[in-house]
C-alpha cells in the first residue's frame, strides 16, 4: 500500500493535511505541561486565558489546513482518494508456498470522498468555535480556577482524534482514534471530578460506550478475518481493501456474506454506543454533567457523529454488486434502532426542566433520524439496481445524501443551541452570583439560603430572557427552527428527504412501516420540546429574580453564535447547490445545477412533489412539526415579556404570537403533568432504574462471585506464582556471590560445556 | 560493491577516518590543555629557562575542573555529526569500503568503512557522547546546594583522566567496528574494555565501585584471555586472521576439531562481553557498584560491542551455507539464548536494587539478541539458503536486531541516566531511592517510566517496535523453514524449526519482565519518598539534556522507526555482502 489514489485521478491529499491532526495532538502536551509550570501566575490566565490562546490558534490552523483540503477536493467527482503518509511497520518475509518475499506493512494514510470534506469541515470549523466560546465560558467561572489547562489539553486531544477518525483510510486507525475520543469524553465529563454526579456520568459514559466498543472490536476482528485473504501484507480493515468491488465480488462467492452482515452489525453496535441510541443511550443525558462547552463538542462536533460516520462508510459495501440484497435485515435493523430512539427520546424530552438536557434527548432524536435515513438508504443502495438504472441510482444517493446532509444541519445547529444554552447558563450564573451579593447587602438572609441551592440550568428560574439576551435567543431561535424544521431552514431540507425516504422503502418493505411511522410522528413532537424549550426560557415574564437580572458580558460567547446562525439560515444555499446529491453521489460535484435551477428544483421538489403521495406527505410532516408541535408548545408555555421589556423587533412576533396563543387557547395540564406517563417521562422511563437494577442483581452477583473466585483462585494462583518465582529468583541469584573466584568458575564451567558440544558436533 | 583502498595514513586515510581522526586529535588535547602552566625549561647546561607553557602553576582558565568534560563533549560531538553525515549520505544503497593496506605487493584488508561499521560506530559515539554530557552535570563542582565532599572534589581533580577514558573508550570501539582482521578487532575491543574497567571503578572512595571494578576485571579480563587462546588456535588452523581468509578456510572445512573448539572459545571470550549466561556474573556487581552513565555504557554500548565481534565471527566467518555440519553453532548459540533471557529475568524479578534490576534485565535483553542471531544463521541453512530470498530474508532478521541495539542506546541509557540524576543525592542501593519520585519531580518519573515501558515492550514506544520486530523474524523463520533441516517440532498440528521456540519463550519472557519493569512505576508513583530524599530533586541540567534525547529516540523511533529501519536494512546488508 504505498501512495497511490484508488481512484485512478491522480488526486493525492496533501501532506500537511497530517497537520490538521498532528497540530491539535501536539498541542496537548504542550498546553498539559505549561499549564503545569505556570499555573496560577497572571500572565498565564491573563494573556494566554490558561491555554486558551495557545489551543485557539492551533485549532485555526488546523480549520485552515482543513479548508486547503477540502478546497481541493470539492470540485472534483473522484470517487475518493487515499495517500499514504507514513509507514508505521514494514517488515518483509519470505511466503513458504510461493517463495517470494512479501512486505507486510502497517500505515497509515487519509482517506478523503465527499463525507470525508463534509465532516472535516464540520469538525475543525465548529472546534475553533466551541474553543473560542469556551474562552468566555471556562475563564470566568471560578470553579474552574487553576485547571483550565487541562480543559484545553483535552479539548485539544478530543478535536484531533475526531478529525483523525475522519480522515483516516482504514477502520483500524477509525477504531484507534475513536478510543482516544472515548478517553478524551470520559475526562472531560468528568471534568469537575470532586461532583460525585459528574464522576458518576463520566463513568457511565464511558462503560455504556464501552459496551458498544466491544462489539465494535468483534465486528471488526470479523472484517479483518474476512479481508485477510486479500489484504496481501496489509492493514486488511483499510478501506481500499473493503470497499474493493472485486474482494466484495470474491467474499460473497464464498458464500460468506451472512459472516459480513454479523460482522457490519456487531460494528452497527458500536455505532448504537457511541451515538447514544436506543438501547445504550442512557450516558448522553449525564453527559451533561461535564461543562457546556464539552457538550457542545460531544453534541456536534465531534463524538456522537462519529457512529453515524461509523455507519455512513458502510454505504459501500452495502450498495455493493455483489452484495445485492443481503443486507436487508441489517438496514432495517438500523432504521428501526433509530425510529425507536427517535420517539422516545423526543417524549422523554417533553418534561425535561433542564434546558442542556433537553437539548440532549434532542440530540438522541436527531441522530435518531439520521440512523433512520441511513438505514432507509442503506436498504435502497442493497435492493435497487442503482449501478445501471439511473433513476434508481438518483433515489439511493438522495437518501444517502439526506442522512448526510442532516447530519451536517444537526451539528451546526445544535453547536449553536450549545453555545447559546451555555451562553444563557453562564449569564444565568452571574446574576446569580450579582443578585446573591447585592441580597447580602441588603441583608436578606433567607433569601440567601435559598439561593445556595439555585439551578442555573433549569427552566423553571428563567423565562423572559428574549429582550435580556438579544443574541442568544436569536440563535436559540435559528437552532430550534433547524431542528424542527421549519421551511426553508437548516434542517428542513434534511429532515423532509429522510422521512419521504423512510416511507418510500416502507412502500416496498412493510416492515420500514414502524420506523417511518416514529419518524413521522416525531416530527410533531420535535417540534413541540423545542418550541417548548425557547418559550419557557425567553416568553413570558421572568420566573424567577436571577432571572431578571440577566444581560450579556463577555464577547467571547456571542461570536460563535453570530457565525453560526448565518450557517444555518442558509442551509437553503446548500441545498440548493444540490448537497443532498452531491453528499451522496461520489461522482457529482457541488452545484452541477447551477444556484437558480437547483433552487428550483429543490422547491419543487420539496413543496409541489409531483408523485401525489410524497406531496400529501411533505404536507403532513410540515403540518405536524409547523403547528401542532409549536402550537401546544405555545398554549402551554407562551407569554407576553414583562412590562418595559422589548424583544428586538425579529423576536417580538414569536413572543406576541406565543401570547395570543396562550390567551385562547390556555389548559391547565396539571393532570396530565402529573399522570404516570409524565412521571414515566421524568424517570426517563426507568431504563436507568432498569440498568442499574440490572446491574445491581447480574452484574454485583456475577462480580461477588467473581470476587470469591478471584481471591480464592486467582490470587492464590498468582501469590504461588509470585512467591515462587521470588524464591527462584532469590535462588538464581545467590548464585551470584559476589566472589569473583566463583564467577571465573561458573564462566570456566560454560567453557567447558561450550568446548564439550562443539568436539561433539564436530 | 565498489572498493576503494587507501594506503595507511595517506590523505584520503584521515578523510575517511574523520571521526577517529577527531577522536586521537583530542584525546591530545585533553592531556594538553589541562596541564598548560607556567612550567618553564633550562636549556640543559645552562641557567637559561625557557618558559614552555607546560606543567609547573596551571592556567586557572584551562586548568578548570570542566574544560576536560567541554572538550570531549566537543570531540564526541564532532566525530558522531562526521558519522552521522557518512551514514546518512555517504551511501546511496551501495556499500564503498575504505581499505587499509599494509605489507609490500599484497595488500590487507584492515579497517573497512562499510555502511554496517559507520552504524555500529554511530551508535558507539552516541551512546559515549550521551555519557560525556551527563558527566558534565555529575561532575560539576559547584552544584548548587550540594555539599563539597571530599569525594567530589577528588571527583574535579580527576576530570582530565575520566574523558580521556571515555574518548580512549571511543576509540577502541570504533576500532572494533571498523576492524576486517580479528586480531585488530581484539586489540580495539581490549583497548575499550580496559577503559570501561576503570570506568566502572572511577569512584574509588565507594566501596562498591572498586570491589565491582575488581570483579569486573578479573572475570574479564579471564574471559579475553580464554577468546585470545582461541583465536590463537584459530590462527593455528588458518594461518591467518583475516575475516575474508578465515571464511573462505571455513567454507572448506573437514573433520577437523580445532576450529571448532576455536569458535567455542571466543564464543566466550564474546560471551562475557554481551553479558551472556553463564559470563554474565560480573555484571551486576560492575553496574551496581559503577556510577549510573557508565554501568548505562556497558548495557548498551559495550554490549553492541561485543555483538558485533559475534557477528564478525558467526555471520561472517562461520554463516551456514547449507552444507551438512556447518551449523554447528546454531543450537548452542539457541541454548545460550534461551538460558540467557530466562536467567536474566528470573534474577530480576527479585531485585530490589534498581541498578541490578537493569543488569539482569540487560541480561535477558542479551538473551532475546542471541535468539536473533539464532535465528539469522538458521535462514542461511537448508535447501533454500543460496537463493536470493533467503538472502534478503536473513537480512530482515538482521536488521531487526540491528534496530534493537540502536534504540536500546535510548532507553536504557536513559533509565541509567535518570539514576544517575538520583546518584547525585547519594549512592543507590535499593529502590527506596526512587520512592515517591512522581511526586519530588513528576517529568523525571514520567520520563523514568517511559523507559521501563520501552524495556517492556509497550507499544508505540520503540522497545515494542524492536521487540515486535525480532520476535516475527523469528516466527518467519520458523514456519519456512519447516522440513529443510530436519530440526523441526510440532506444535499443536503445525510444523515449525526449533527457533520458533526461541520467539515463544522470548514473549513469556517479555510477559514476566512487565512485572519488575512496572514495579518501578509502582515504587515511583505510589510509595512515599524515602527518609533524605523528600526535597526537590538537585538540578542537573546536561543530565537533563542528555535524558531528553533518550526519551525522544524513544518515542520518535516507535512511531516513526522507518528511516532508521532502513539505515539498518542497508547495514544489514553490507555486513552479509
Amino acid at each position: 500500500m504505498s501512495a497511490e489514489t484508488v481512484s485512478g485521478t491522480g488526486l493525492e491529499v496533501p501532506s500537511f493535511a497530517l497537520l490538521i491532526i498532528l497540530l491539535p495532538m501536539l498541542a496537548f502536551p504542550v498546553i498539559l505541561l505549561l499549564g503545569r509550570l505556570f499555573n496560577g501566575k497572571d500572565w498565564w490566565r491573563g494573556a494566554l486565558k490558561e491555554g486558551g490562546l495557545i489551543a485557539l490558534p492551533v485549532m485555526a490552523a488546523s480549520l485552515i489546513a482543513s479548508l486547503a483540503v477540502i478546497r481541493r477536493f470539492i470540485g472534483e467527482t473522484s470517487a475518493s482518494a487515499t495517500s499514504t503518509v507514513m509507514h508505521w511497520v514494514n517488515f518483509a518475509w519470505q511466503d513458504a508456498a510461493t517463495g517470494e518475499i512479501q512486505l507486510f506493512s502497517m500505515d497509515f494514510g487519509f482517506y478523503v470522498d465527499h463525507t470525508t470534506v463534509m465532516l472535516l469541515f464540520v469538525a475543525s470549523f465548529l472546534c475553533l468555535l466551541i474553543n473560542i466560546f469556551s474562552i468566555g465560558y471556562m475563564n470566568t467561572d471560578p470553579v474552574n480556577d487553576n485547571r483550565n489547562h487541562r480543559f484545553y489539553a483535552e479539548f485539544v486531544l478530543f478535536c484531533s482524534g475526531m478529525l483523525g477518525m475522519v480522515l483516516s483510510d482504514s477502520f483500524l486507525w477509525l477504531f484507534i482514534f475513536w478510543e482516544l475520543m472515548g478517553l478524551c469524553s470520559y475526562l472531560l465529563i468528568g471534568f469537575y471530578y470532586e461532583r460525585p454526579s459528574a464522576a458518576y456520568a463520566a463513568k457511565k459514559a464511558f462503560l455504556t460506550t464501552r459496551v458498544g466498543d466491544v462489539f465494535l472490536v468483534i465486528g471488526l476482528a470479523m472484517l479483518w478475518n474476512l479481508f485477510q485473504p486479500h489484504a496481501v501484507g496489509g492493514d486488511a480493515l483499510a478501506y481500499s481493501v473493503v470497499f474493493d468491488g472485486a474482494n466484495l465480488q470474491a467474499i460473497a462467492d464464498a458464500g460468506k456474506s451472512g459472516a459480513l452482515q454479523l460482522a457490519l452489525g456487531f460494528m452497527f453496535i458500536g455505532a448504537v454506543g457511541k451515538s447514544a441510541q436506543f438501547p445504550l443511550h442512557v450516558w448522553l443525558p449525564d453527559a451533561m454533567e461535564g461543562p457546556t462547552p464539552v457538550s457542545a463538542l460531544i453534541h456536534a462536533a465531534t463524538m456522537v457523529n462519529a457512529g453515524l460516520y461509523l455507519v455512513a462508510r458502510m454505504f459501500p459495501i452495502f450498495g455493493a454488486e455483489a452484495m445485492h440484497g443481503a443486507f436487508t435485515d441489517l438496514a432495517f435493523l438500523i432504521a428501526l434502532v433509530g425510529g425507536i430512539t427517535a420517539c422516545m427520546a423526543a417524549l422523554i424530552a417533553f418534561v425535561q426542566m433542564d434546558l442542556k438536557k433537553v437539548l440532549a434527548y434532542s440530540t438522541m432524536s436527531q441522530l435518531a433520524y439520521i440512523f433512520t435515513g441511513l438505514g432507509a438508504a442503506l436498504w435502497l443502495a442493497n435492493s435497487l439496481d442503482w449501478h445501471h438504472d439511473d433513476a434508481a441510482h438518483t433515489i439511493v444517493v438522495v437518501a444517502f445524501g439526506a442522512a448526510l446532509f442532516h447530519l451536517f444541519n444537526h451539528a451546526m445547529a445544535k453547536g449553536m443551541l450549545f453555545m447559546a444554552s451555555g451562553s444563557v447558563i453562564h449569564e444565568m450564573h452571574h446574576a446569580h452570583h450579582d443578585v446573591h451579593h447585592h441580597h447580602d447587602h441588603d441583608e436578606h438572609h433567607d433569601g440567601h439560603h435559598e439561593e445556595d441551592h439555585f439551578d442555573a440550568q433549569s427552566m423553571a428560574n428563567m423565562g423572559g430572557l428574549a429582550s435580556k439576551l438579544p443574541i442568544t435567543a436569536t440563535a436559540m431561535l435559528v437552532g430550534s427552527a433547524s431542528i424542527i424544521g421549519l421551511p426553508l431552514i437548516g434542517g428542513f431540507w434534511s429532515k423532509e428527504g429522510i422521512i419521504a425516504n423512510t416511507w418510500r422503502v416502507a412502500l416496498e418493505d412493510p416492515r420500514f412501516f414502524l420506523p417511518a411511522i416514529l419518524v413521522l410522528v416525531t416530527a410533531g413532537m420535535t417540534g413541540f420540546y423545542m418550541s417548548r424549550m425557547w418559550f419557557m426560557t425567553f416568553a413570558g415574564k421572568p420566573k424567577t429574580e436571577v432571572a431578571a437580572h440577566v444581560h450579556e458580558q463577555t464577547p467571547w460567547i456571542p461570536i460563535p453564535l453570530l457565525v453560526l446562525i448565518p450557517m444555518s439560515l442558509s442551509a437553503i444555499v446548500f441545498a440548493s447547490l444540490e448537497a443532498t446529491h452531491y453528499l451522496g453521489d461520489t461522482g457529482s460535484h457541488l452545484g452541477e445545477m447551477g444556484l437558480l435551477d437547483g433552487f428550483l428544483y429543490e422547491m419543487e421538489h420539496a413543496f409541489a412533489n409531483h408523485d401525489p403521495f410524497f406531496l400529501v406527505l411533505t404536507y403532513i410532516a410540515i403540518g405536524l412539526s409547523l403547528v401542532v408541535g409549536p402550537m401546544a408548545a405555545m398554549a402551554l408555555y407562551g407569554g407576553q415579556l414583562a412590562d418595559g421589556e422589548e424583544a428586538k423587533p425579529w423576536l417580538k412576533p414569536f413572543v406576541s404570537l406565543s401570547a395570543r396563543v396562550n390567551k385562547r387557547h390556555r389548559f391547565d395540564n396539571t393532570a396530565l403533568a402529573e399522570g404516570s406517563l409524565a412521571t414515566a417521562l421524568q424517570e426517563r422511563l426507568y431504563f436507568d432504574a432498569w440498568y442499574d437494577a440490572a446491574c445491581e442483581k447480574i452484574v454485583a452477583g456475577f462480580s461477588n462471585l467473581a470476587a470469591v473466585f478471584d481471591r480464592r483462585v486467582v490470587d492464590g494462583a498468582i501469590k504461588g506464582i509470585e512467591s515462587g518465582s521470588q524464591s527462584t529468583s532469590r535462588q538464581v541469584r545467590s548464585l551470584t556471590t559476589g566472589s569473583a573466584r566463583d564467577y571465573i568458575m561458573m564462566a570456566a564451567l560454560g567453557t567447558l560445556l561450550i568446548a564439550l558440544v562443539l568436539w561433539g558436533v564436530a | 560493491m565498489s572498493e576503494q583502498s587507501v594506503p595507511a595514513f595517506s590523505s584520503e586515510f584521515f578523510g575517511y577516518f574523520a571521526a577517529e581522526t577527531v577522536l586521537l586529535v583530542g584525546l591530545v588535547l585533553l592531556i594538553v590543555v589541562p596541564n598548560l602552566g607556567k612550567g618553564t625549561f633550562r636549556v640543559p647546561g645552562t641557567q637559561a629557562r625557557v618558559p614552555w607553557f607546560f606543567g609547573g602553576e596551571r592556567y586557572a582558565f584551562t586548568g578548570r575542573p570542566d574544560v576536560p568534560g567541554y572538550i570531549s563533549v566537543f570531540v564526541l560531538l564532532t566525530a558522531f555529526m562526521l558519522l552521522l553525515n557518512d551514514l546518512l549520505n555517504g551511501w546511496d544503497g551501495a556499500a564503498t569500503s575504505a581499505l587499509v593496506h599494509a605489507h609490500g605487493d599484497t595488500s590487507v584488508r584492515i579497517l573497512a568503512a562499510t555502511p554496517f561499521s559507520r552504524l555500529m560506530e554511530t551508535l558507539f559515539i552516541g551512546a559515549l557522547l550521551l555519557v560525556a554530557v551527563a558527566s558534565l552535570d555529575r561532575y560539576r563542582s559547584t552544584q548548587p546546594g550540594a555539599v563539597r565532599s571530599v569525594r567530589e572534589l577528588y571527583n574535579n581533580r580527576r576530570q582530565a583522566d575520566l574523558h580521556i577514558l571515555l574518548l580512549t573508550c571511543a576509540l577502541g570501539m570504533s576500532t572494533v567496528a571498523l576492524a576486517e582482521n580479528l586480531f585488530v578487532l581484539f586489540v580495539g575491543l581490549e583497548l575499550a574494555s580496559f577503559s570501561s574497567y576503570v570506568l566502572v571503578a572511577f569512584n574509588k572512595e565507594s566501596k562498591a565501585g572498586s570491589e565491582g571494578g575488581m570483579k569486573y576485571f578479573i572475570v574479564g579480563s579471564a574471559s579475553s584471555g580464554v577468546g585470545l587462546y582461541g583465536l590463537s588456535l584459530l590462527y593455528l588452523w588458518a594461518g591467518t586472521l583475516q575475516v575474508d581468509a578465515l571464511a573462505l578456510a571455513w567454507s572448506n572445512i573437514g573433520q577437523e576439531v580445532l576450529p571448532y573448539v576455536a569458535l567455542g572459545l571466543m564464543l566466550v571470550g564474546f560471551g562475557f562481553k554481551v553479558s551472556a549466561a553463564p559470563f554474565h556474573f560480573a555484571a551486576p556487581d560492575a553496574y551496581a557498584g559503577a556510577a549510573s552513565p557508565f554501568a548505562g555504557l556497558l548495557a548498551t554500548a559495550s554490549k553492541a560491542m561485543g555483538m558485533v565481534g559475534l557477528f564478525r565471527i558467526l555471520l561472517v566467518v562461520t554463516l551456514p551455507d547449507g552444507t551438512e555440519g556447518s551449523a554447528v553453532w546454531l543450537m548452542l548459540l539457541g541454548i545460550l539464548a534461551a538460558v540467557t533471557m530466562t536467567w536474566g529475568n528470573i534474577a530480576a524479578l527479585g531485585s530490589t536494587n534498581p541498578k541490578r534490576m537493569l543488569a539482569y534485565s540487560s541480561v535477558a535483553h542479551a538473551g532475546y539478541m542471541l535468539a536473533a542471531l539464532t535465528a539469522v544463521g538458521v535462514w542461511n541453512l537448508g535447501e533454500e539458503a543460496l537463493s536470493p530470498a533467503a538472502q534478503e530474508a536473513s537480512e530482515a532478521v538482521l536488521t531487526a536486531l540491528l534496530f534493537h541495539l540502536v534504540v536500546l542506546v535510548a532507553f536504557k541509557m536513559g533509565a541509567f541516566l535518570v539514576l544517575g540524576v538520583l546518584e547525585n543525592e547519594g549512592e543507590i542501593r535499593d529502590d527506596r531511592a526512587l520512592a515517591g519520585l512522581g511526586r519530588r519531580s513528576p517529568l523525571l518519573a514520567v520520563t523514568m517510566f517511559i523507559f521501563m515501558l520501552s524495556l517492556a515492550g509497550v507499544p508505540p514506544l520503540s522497545g515494542f517496535l524492536s521487540k515486535l520486530l525480532v520476535i516475527m523474524g523469528i516466527v518467519k523463520v520458523a514456519a519456512v523453514d519447516v522440513g529443510t533441516s530436519g530440526a523441526s517440532i510440532g506444535f499443536l498440528g503445525m510444523d515449525l524449526h526449533w527457533v520458533w521456540g526461541l520467539a515463544l519463550l522470548m514473549v513469556l519472557n517479555s510477559a514476566i519482565s512487565v512485572f519488575y519493569y512496572l514495579r518501578i512505576g509502582v515504587v515511583m508513583f505510589f510509595d512515599a519518598p524515602a527518609a533524605g530524599r523528600d526535597h526537590p530533586v538537585p538540578r542537573a541540567v546536561f543530565a537533563t539534556v542528555a535524558i531528553t534525547a533518550c526519551l525522544v529516540g524513544t518515542l520518535l523511533f516507535g512511531i516513526w522507526g522507518d528511516p532508521l529501519i532502513e539505515v539498518c536494512r542497508s547495514a544489514a546488508a553490507a555486513l552479509l555482502g
